[in-house]
């Protein structure tokens, strides 16, 4: 019986670590979007396998691994590079960026042509100036597609909260590609009236 | 709708998080309405460009090979 039972869990164990595995490629690319640093990237991706591992039975099979192992990653993060988890503060001050508007002139160049002649570098650029709590919630939503409702489980907070960071985060970006999209020439400098 | 219901439900529409039953009102406004327009394609063209830009690179082969002896 000992043996059977041995002999089950590690194969279910084998699955998990699988499954885990699977994951590898995208908690990376979310390890260095966070540290911005390749070396701590590995040791976050390193220590987050180890606790996952550790917690295995924690898990419910047939939930979203890819969720659960961003928590814990994401909660690594702040534990070990930022001194500690976030409180729930509102990052979001009342100025209201105004470029939705400024590019309300229908003769100003399409949307998706000045998006196509920005460079993949850019942008990433532009996602890690992003402030780690608006960073976070554009890498679950936009990067991994998480829906709002598991983003707000990874990250511990409401709904609400994912969705104002996102909008916020969303202004800040455009915000950044369009100056970058300016100085460099992408799109003509535009009137400070109108 | 008008144009500040459908800008404030804009972000739900792109990440595709309403009801059917909201989804036709902004998308009907979105029909009608070219500067609403605008603004949805550039909010899904940041979000598309976001998601090819971000999405690239694998881990590196050592990292794997060690999490393979932690994991196996
Ligand atoms: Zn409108």
């Amino acid at each position: 019986m000992t043996t059977l039972v041995a002999v089950a869990e590690n194969r279910n164990g084998t699955r998990f670590a699988e499954e885990a595995m699977g994951h590898l490629d995208t908690l990376y690319r979310g390890a260095l979007r966070l540290t911005r640093d390749p070396a701590q990237a590995e040791d976050l991706v390193q220590d987050t396998y180890v606790r996952a591992l550790r917690y295995q039975h924690s898990y419910q099979e047939g939930t979203n691994m890819k969720a659960w192992l961003f928590a814990i990653m994401r909660n690594l993060f702040w534990d070990r590079f930022k001194g500690g988890r976030p409180e729930d503060v509102s990052l979001d001050g009342d100025g209201e960026l105004s470029l939705y508007d400024t590019l309300k002139d229908p003769t100003a160049v399409p949307e998706s042509e000045v998006l196509d002649r920005i460079a993949a570098d850019e942008v990433v650029r532009a996602v890690e100036r992003l402030p780690e709590l608006h960073r976070e919630v554009v890498l679950l939503v936009d990067v991994e597609g998480f829906s709002y409702k598991d983003a707000a489980q990874v990250l511990g907070v409401p709904i609400g909260t994912v969705m104002s960071r996102l909008h916020r985060a969303r202004q800040q970006l455009q915000k950044s590609l369009q100056d970058y999209a300016r100085e460099s020439g992408i799109v003509r400098e535009e009137k400070e009236s109108a | 709708m008008n144009c500040n219901g459908c800008l404030e439900k804009l972000d739900l529409y792109l990440d595709r998080e309403l009801t059917d039953a909201e989804l036709g009102d902004v998308r009907g406004h979105l029909e009608r309405c070219p500067p609403c327009e605008h603004r949805y394609l550039l909010l899904a063209g940041m979000k598309r460009l976001v998601k090819v830009c971000c999405d690239q690179g694998a881990a590196p082969s050592h990292l794997r090979q060690k999490l393979v002896q932690i994991l196996f």
